[in-house]
């Protein structure tokens, strides 16, 4: 048994003697869910994908939190209008390593510190990513029990409606939404300070830069707009696998509420697929915002978003700003392989098969 | 249910859904708060009565639903007239849209040919170290940035070792053009289908035996279709290997198995089965490649559909943004139904 999967254990004892000291009988109550969550991190971190996949998402993670305090240099300054003595000397703004003066790791045609720009970039990656997948998540979850539990009328309007959505290039009409929220995003966010104050802390970045974030915000609910088809889809499919079986059967013949049959009994029994899902597309969320600012339709510079500051790259690749596309790229990488090699170990422990394989070699106990 | 019926249920099943992805985009395009007329002409001040001439002209004093009645109608009988360049945006639909072709014709041809072998080999060596190769090969494609591997493949291929082209898109001479155009006026139906597929340069070349065509369309083409090939053929090899390792799990094989048939025979039995899923994978990512393939084409500056209703997008050029919309939700009508029949074809429980 690793160090991992002993952590893993020692924090699920811990909550449940915490739980058990609260509500008396708790612990012989969830016994079997207990066991069940243990051989999920049993198999979890049994595989090293799994492993390497947690720590690069921790560290991800991390850098998302506290780079924008970790960067030393602010986003929005122009060293190199600030040194005029530099720019006769220098061969092109955009320098790796013949430039005086100049930050070791590079800089882009700003003079401003690469390595410094891409670690703020972590922080709009992973907010964007994460809050567009969770609230597309949630949309498309109540939409597919809606349209799975109830049936008939509502149930062909929401998968014809669905359907619609399916059929048109994602990315096309992310582009046809995000401009058409562009221009009213503007004009609210400069009515309402108060709420650039609070979109802008959440980017890490400066309220003035108004107008680009309206621009964050329109690709983030344009990708939102186009993110819960599938959602929908899976959702509604495994309800109506699962609706007919006996448990629901019982849950209705003892007369329980509508709300509490969807979200006590069928939302718990669909979850492990969807985990899944949403994890790896966090990983595609990400890539999916990195493609439209690269196209264009983003944040302007200075705002130190990654796919923005690949693509100001590009106009100069590769002898003048090679190191920015490696810099920039393998942050985006890092965030989409952490979360697409979770997924991929996590569908590994919701995979009957390989559990019941492992179940058998293992001896998974909890205190009681 | 017999396939006629089949068929005909389909296609109206989907006209709603062409009708309401025309009227999503142009709703969206319609609700932007510019003037398109303006994004049209571009910022100089153009004089007044050229301005009220285009509006009148594009139905855009009349309420939106006569406005969009109007874009249809005239898309459906191809007198649609893009305002930026002037000519029907039938015809720049028909110019963009092989090139489009081209585009995922060569993505798939990789795809497969990176995707397929692997996933083979990967079910065959189960939990080898090959098979973890794919694993990681598969997550790594799906982890990195569509547009940085396409630099990095410019870098190596273009830079470094001069082995592709990266401007311009090889056309027909116009001698092939008119032969094309002869096959089609004297042969009756094949004719013209020929006509249809020779629009494609690369089997326009094919047809009129003109390989210096093709030559060049290969060497455009195949960098662009590489980097797309590696993008999706480590999940394709995934995919393979899941449905293979099923086919061999199942009891068609294990009756197989028991009668004594050679290893060669049942690889042979379970590669058919486990075909009908990867069909269905391969064919809407080859839809997915004729709408969605923007990035690669604005990184290899392939003039195709997707950079097309970007552009039609980014300028608020109604007519394009119909035209494309269109274009698209026939591509994807087309290839369902395509995919559905091949599954048919592979798979003789299916029936519809």
């Amino acid at each position: 048994m690793n160090i991992f999967y002993r952590l893993g254990s020692w924090i699920v004892d811990k909550y449940a003697e915490l739980r058990d000291k609260l509500e008396p009988g708790w612990l012989a109550k969830n016994k079997s869910k207990l066991v069940e969550t243990k051989l999920s991190i049993y198999v979890f971190t049994s595989s090293k994908i799994g492993l390497t996949g947690l720590i690069l998402v921790m560290v991800t993670l991390f850098l998302a939190i506290f780079g924008p305090f970790i960067a030393w240099e602010p986003y929005n300054v122009y060293p190199i209008l600030l040194r005029p003595d530099l720019a006769g000397k220098l061969p092109h703004p955009p320098c790796w390593s013949n430039c005086e003066g100049l930050p070791w790791a590079g800089t882009d045609h700003y003079g401003r510190d690469i390595l410094s720009l891409v670690i703020r970039g972590f922080r709009i990656s992973l907010v964007m990513s994460i809050i567009i997948v969770f609230t597309s998540a949630i949309i498309g979850i109540l939409l597919g029990l809606l349209s799975g539990y109830s049936g008939g009328i509502v149930d062909e309007v929401i998968m014809r409606f669905t359907d619609m959505m399916l059929a048109f290039p994602g990315l096309i009409l992310a582009i046809a939404f995000s401009l058409t929220l562009r221009l009213s995003l503007r004009d609210f966010m400069m009515s309402n300070p108060s709420f650039t104050q609070i979109v802008a802390s959440i980017f890490a970045l400066d309220p003035t830069d108004a107008p680009n974030l309206a621009n964050l915000l329109s690709v983030f609910l344009a990708l939102i707009l186009v993110w819960w088809p599938p959602y929908a889809r899976v959702v509604r499919g495994s309800v109506l696998t699962i609706k007919e079986q006996g448990f629901i059967e019982a849950a209705k013949a003892l007369g329980l509420s509508t709300r509490k049959i969807l979200f006590r009994h069928l939302l718990p029994n669909i979850m492990s697929p969807l985990l899944v899902m949403i994890t790896f597309d966090f990983a595609t969320a990400t890539l999916s915002s990195a493609a439209l600012s690269f196209l264009g339709l983003g944040p302007q510079p200075p705002v130190p978003d990654l796919g923005l500051i690949i693509s100001q790259a590009g106009q100069y690749f590769p002898e003048r700003s090679w190191w920015i596309v490696v810099e920039a790229g393998t942050a985006l990488l890092l965030i989409s392989l952490g979360w697409n090699l979770v997924g991929d170990a996590l569908r590994d422990v919701f995979d009957p098969k390989t559990r019941r394989s492992i179940e058998l070699k293992s001896k998974i106990v909890v205190r009681e | 249910m017999g396939l006629g019926t089949y068929l005909v249920r389909r296609l109206i099943t989907f006209l709603p859904s062409v009708i309401g992805a025309l009227l999503i985009t142009y709703l969206i395009a319609y609700v932007i708060p510019t003037d398109p007329v303006r994004a049209w002409v571009g910022e100089k001040l153009m004089d007044p009565s050229t301005l009220e001439k285009l509006k009148k002209d594009y139905k855009f004093d009349a309420p939106w639903y006569e406005q969009f009645a109007f874009l249809v109608e005239k898309l459906l009988t191809g007198s649609l007239i893009d305002p930026v360049r002037g000519t029907p945006v039938v015809l720049q639909v028909a110019q963009r849209f092989p090139i489009t072709v081209e585009l995922a014709i060569f993505g798939m041809f990789f795809t497969v040919l990176i995707g397929i072998p692997l996933g083979i080999i990967a079910a065959a060596k189960k939990d080898s170290f090959i098979d973890f190769f794919v694993r990681i090969f598969a997550l790594l494609g799906s982890s990195i940035p569509a547009f940085v591997l396409y630099y990095f493949l410019i870098l190596v291929f273009y830079v470094y070792i001069r082995a592709s082209l990266l401007a311009g898109v090889p056309t027909l001479s116009p001698g092939c053009v008119a032969t094309l155009e002869n096959i089609r006026n004297t042969i009756p139906i094949l004719g013209y289908l020929i006509w249809a597929v020779g629009q494609v340069p690369l089997f326009g070349g094919i047809i009129c035996l003109d390989f210096s065509v093709v030559a060049n369309t290969v060497s455009r083409m195949w960098l662009p279709g590489l980097a797309l090939g590696l993008l999706s053929g480590g999940f394709i090899a995934r995919i393979v290997r899941n449905s293979l390792l099923d086919a061999l799990a199942s009891e068609t094989i294990l009756f197989a198995k028991a009668r004594g048939l050679t290893s060669n025979r049942i690889w042979r039995h379970a590669l058919k089965n486990a075909f009908a899923p990867i069909v269905t994978i391969l064919g809407l990512d080859f839809a997915g490649l004729l709408t969605g393939a923007i990035i690669a084409e604005t990184v290899f500056n392939i003039p195709g559909m997707g950079l097309y209703m970007y552009q039609g997008i980014t300028r608020l050029n109604f007519p394009i943004i119909i035209a494309g919309t269109f274009m698209f939700s026939i591509i994807y009508i087309v290839m369902n139904f395509l995919v559905d029949l091949i599954y048919a074809l592979i798979d003789p429980r299916v029936r519809y």
